[in-house]
This record gives C-alpha cells, structure tokens and sequence, in this order.
C-alpha cells in the first residue's frame, strides 16, 4: 500500500518484432505493462503510473502519471515498433516526469522493459543511477529480450548503483514458453517489496497458472459452473475429435493426394468450432461431422456407391424440416454428380406427381390446375425416353410456365 | 553571522530557547540522499543533547555530500537562528541554504533556486555556534527545507544536531476542518456557565 509514483519505460525498438516470446517481444511487453498499471492503481487508489517510450523517433511521454487506468491502456495502442532504444534519455525523461508529479508525497519509482541491447557504456549507467537514488527514485528494471555479454552486467551495475535499501530490483527473463507476464507477477515488481502481493497480482497469478487449482478458460467456476463443465466438455470434445479426423487422415493420407487431407481438416475445424456452442447438440452434431467427414472424404476418393448416402445424410442434417427443399437440394447437388445415378432420381422425382406439382406451385406465376401444366406432367410420367430430352422439356418448359 | 555563548550555561537554561524541536512533525521528515533511510530523524534532540553521538546522526551517501533536508513543523514557528552540529576530519558542512514553506524540493531544485537566506558555516563541533536569520523573513515557517551543498573536503557530510531557536505561534497553515451542525443540540456543547461560571466556551 505504498503511496508511489511510477514511470513505466517501454522498449519500442526494432528488436521487439522478435517472437521468441510469444506472440511477440512487442505484445508481451505490453500485456506485462497492462497487468502492472492495474496491480499498482489497485494496491492504492492514489497511486499514479505514466508510461513513456523509449525508441522510435525519441523519448516520448505517452502520458503523465495518472491514475486514470483507462488512459493508461488506450496510450498502449497503435505503438509503432522502430528505432533503437536510448536507455539513459527514457531514465532522465522519466525521472523527469516524475519530478512534476502532482502529489509530492508519493514516493517515486521508475520501471524500464529493457528488451535490445544497451549501447551506453558502464560509466554513464552509473552515474544515471547515482543521481536516481540521490533523489530517492527507486528503479526496476526487466531484463529480457536480446542478450548480448555486456547487458546483464551493466543493468547489474546501473541496479547496484540505485539501490537503496532494497527497494530497486531488476529480473532476467529468458526466453520460453511462460508469458514475461507470468514470470514477472512472482517477482518484487509486482508483489512491491514483500508486502505479500496484492489481490490483484493472487488472483492474476491464478488465471494465468491454468492449472487445476486455478482457473481454466478463464472462467470461474464457482461463479458459472456450467459455463465452466460446457468448455471443459467441449474441450475434451474436441480433443476426441481431432484424434480420430487424425487417425482418419494417416489412413487417406497414404491413398489420397493432400487434398483430401486438407480438405479434411479444414471440415475438421468447421466441425470442431460449430461444435463449442452447447451442452447437448454437441454430441449430435459430432456424431453426424463424423459421418459426413468420411462421406467427405470417399466423395473426394470418386467412390460412386458412398456418395449417394452423403448426399443423403446431408439432406437430412440440413433441411430435415422441409422436404420440399430436401429434394430440390438433393437435386441441385445431383446435377454436379455422375450423370446416370443422378438423372435416375431425377427422372424418379419428376415420376412423382405431388411433388412436381408443389414445386410448380412455388414457382410464381404457375397455376397447378393449369391443363396445360397437367398434360405436360403426364406426359413426363408415361414417358421413359432418354432423361436428357425430359431435362429439356422441363427446362424450357419450366421457363414457358414463367 | 555567528555568535558564541559568552558566558557560562550554568546560569539560565539555555535548552528552553532551543526547544522548537518539539515542534518538528518527526514523522514527516525527509532527507535525500541520506546514507541510511530515516537517519535524519535522530539529529532533532533537545539541547544538551547535542553532542551526544552515540545514537545514529546523519551521514549523506559515500563520495557525495551534497544533503537536503525538509523539516515540516507541526504548527507555524518564529525562527530566530540555526545551530548545526557536524562531523570530524572535514565531514562537517561548509554552506547552508534555507528554503521556507516549499515542498518537494529535490537537488536539481535546491541549487537552481534563490534561497531565503544562505550561511558559510564553520566547523561546530562542541554545538556553540548559532547562525541568526533574517527573522522578518521567518516569521510564519511551516516548514523549512535546509540545503547543504559541501563538506570540508570530505568524502560525506555528517551532521549530528541540528537546532532551532525561536517561538512557536499557534496557528498553523493546515487545511481547517471545521464541522457544521444543521441542527445543533445545545445540550451537546455543555458551557461553563450552566457547569459552573465562567465563560461560555462553544468547542
């Protein structure tokens, strides 16, 4: 609960398009400075944070210490990555700024996100450093990024110089897979010179272990426990899924080209995102992906025997409520199929007087009890010419009847 | 300007003109660049005390002996003159420069800034020197920042007492916080005539 005034020094050189921490330097560094703007402004309401950068251009003051969180985080965006850092000028500025801080009774810290190599000699980080503690500006440093032999023991040097009485540190973050986030909400910059650690950075820190003592998806469970069990579920789900369309796909992968495959997975993923709705549908809808993936997947192989069962299956899935648009589907997917398989069921269709005449019925302009419409209809029916020449008749006369 | 006691203190107390160290709001003293955070607060002693350095004292940071001091009071005091106790072997401070009723002072500040009023000291070890003020200029002080910029060649400044003569008023330049009654009970600001005589006394 340390009444503080802090100047947060961001690094926004070139070396921050680096993805070695992911998604990038640059995002890490600005999820880290998100997460220290709130510990600070909730370990005490009068706290300020002001945030400056530190390439590009020069130095800049994005914003003068506030306590205004929401200006905090809105500054953080559209920062555009360039130019080299300038390690001693973002310190003096931010020492600067906090000099004309508007509550003399905070005490002052400076935060610097040293991501690129440091191009200032041992000497000047020293004296830097002498003239901050001589004010009794306390400094953290976060050292990350890009490594190169002199850095660590110059940030070692200028921290040695700061420090009075333990209340500067400097952290080293290598590389991997926890977020800079993460590691820093353990060290004493977040948990503020063993006070014990807010509530803020608890509760960070257990959304961010994901673990099972802390909270998965992001969801809490005492809060929504069935939002909660509806992830978890759609999540093994998923997980079982992706397993067999795997398994499928070793198996086609050794006859089909890669096609298929992708084809596959990308069925794979439609499937698995349709899927993450509900509690219940998801079951039936996996079960029917699953069907409709291998038809998928033996239509792609021209195998003629499967495909009518897929067609089939998707009618069913996709227009189980009306059949007159079943058909009127199965039909235009027919069209782009083999032509004897198809025109059997067409010819089969237009055989059926109801249905030909619904269909007539919906087309504008089109009495059923036209005599005219009927004599066609009937002669379609007794004819069993060529399916090609009914095609025909159809078609222009579909158009007369227009 | 310096005068010395000249005659014995024996006498008359001479502790009771320097006791504006009662005044000092203790809690609120700072220093910058002090050797050991909050060893500034052991320098504000009563009288006879003053040579005692037993206890901690002041002492700035290895190879620097610039030191800033701020004393807020805990009501306005009239400061007649200063007496500051240093270190041995050329530790104890050559110049001092006062700054009256501003805060937040940091160094940059302090050697840029007009002082009110600035000394060359000597070397007081025994506590005997006192430097006098322009006392118009002091007359209503909340509080009083004093600069030292150097040491008699020293590597650090130390300073064991620092002592204040003068009367403290009662006023103070706080914020007043004053309560209003809408409706005020008399039953619950009991006078002194109704317990007794006298004058009425509303608190």
């Amino acid at each position: 609960m340390v009444l503080e005034a802090t100047m947060i020094c961001i690094d926004n050189s070139e070396w921050m398009r680096n993805g070695d921490y992911a998604p990038s330097r640059f995002q890490a560094q600005a999820d880290a400075v998100n997460l220290i703007c709130g510990a600070k402004t909730q370990s005490n309401p009068e706290n300020t944070v002001g945030v400056l950068t530190m390439a590009g251009k020069g130095v800049r003051v994005l914003v003068t210490p506030t306590s205004d969180l929401g200006k905090i985080l809105a500054c953080m965006h559209g920062l555009e990555i360039g130019g080299e850092m300038n390690l001693a000028a973002g310190i003096q500025v931010a020492q600067l700024a906090l000099k004309h801080r508007q509550n003399k009774k905070q005490q002052q810290r400076i935060i610097v996100f040293a991501g690129s190599p440091v191009m200032h000699d041992k000497k000047a980080l020293e004296m830097i450093g002498k003239k901050l503690k001589k004010n009794s500006v306390a400094l953290d440093i976060v050292n990350f990024g890009e490594d190169d032999g002199g850095k660590t023991e110059k940030l070692e040097a200028l921290l040695a110089a700061v420090n009075n009485n333990d209340t500067s540190h400097i952290v080293h973050v290598p590389a991997g897979p926890n977020a800079l986030s993460d590691v820093l909400i353990s060290t004493p910059i977040f948990t503020g010179d063993g006070e014990g650690g807010s509530g803020f950075a608890a509760s960070a820190a257990a959304a961010a272990a994901g673990g099972v003592s802390g909270f998965e998806f992001g969801v809490d469970p005492n809060l929504d426990p069935e939002l909660a069990l509806a992830l978890r579920v759609s999540m093994e789900e998923e997980r079982a899924r992706q397993e067999a369309a795997a398994k499928q796909a070793a198996e086609e992968a050794s006859k089909e080209e890669k096609g298929g495959e992708e084809q596959d997975a990308t069925m794979t993923e439609r499937a698995s995102e349709g899927a993450s709705e509900a509690d219940n549908k998801k079951i039936e809808i996996a079960d029917d992906d699953d069907t409709s993936l291998q038809q998928a997947l033996a239509m792609s192989m021209d195998e003629p025997t499967s495909s009518q069962d897929l067609q089939d299956t998707e009618m069913s899935d996709a227009a189980a409520e009306d059949p007159e648009l079943a058909l009127a589907l199965q039909l235009s997917v027919q069209d782009s199929t083999k032509d004897s398989s198809s025109q059997a069921d067409v010819s089969k269709l237009l055989a059926d007087q109801s249905f030909v005449s619904s269909i007539l019925a919906s087309l504008p302009g089109v009495d059923p009890n036209d005599p005219s419409v009927k004599e066609v209809l009937a002669s379609m029916q007794n004819q069993s010419e060529p399916q090609q020449k009914q095609d025909e008749d159809k078609a222009p006369k579909k158009e007369e009847e227009k | 300007m310096a005068c010395t006691h000249d005659h014995s203190c024996e006498d008359h107390d001479c502790s009771s003109n320097w006791s504006l160290y009662k005044h000092i709001d203790l809690s609120k003293v700072t220093a910058l660049n002090e050797a050991n955070p909050g060893s500034v607060k052991s320098v504000f002693k009563a009288w006879e005390e003053r040579l005692n350095s037993s206890g901690e004292h002041l002492e700035s940071n290895e190879g620097d002996p610039e030191l800033l001091v701020y004393i807020p009071f805990t009501s306005d005091v009239k400061i007649k003159s200063i007496s500051v106790v240093g270190g041995a072997d050329g530790t104890s401070p050559s110049k001092l420069r006062v700054f009256i009723n501003r805060d937040g002072i940091d160094f940059s500040d302090a050697q840029s800034m007009q002082p009110v009023q600035e000394w060359d000291l000597v070397e007081n070890l025994q506590g005997v020197l006192e430097y006098q003020t322009r006392y118009s200029k002091f007359q209503s002080v909340a509080n009083i920042t004093l600069h030292f910029p150097e040491s008699f060649g020293g590597d650090t400044t130390q300073i064991h007492y620092i002592g204040f003569k003068g009367e403290a008023t009662q006023l103070k330049r706080d914020v007043a916080t004053i309560v209003y009654e809408i409706t005020p009970n008399p039953s619950d600001h009991k006078t002194r005539a109704e317990t007794g005589g006298g004058l009425s006394h509303v608190e």
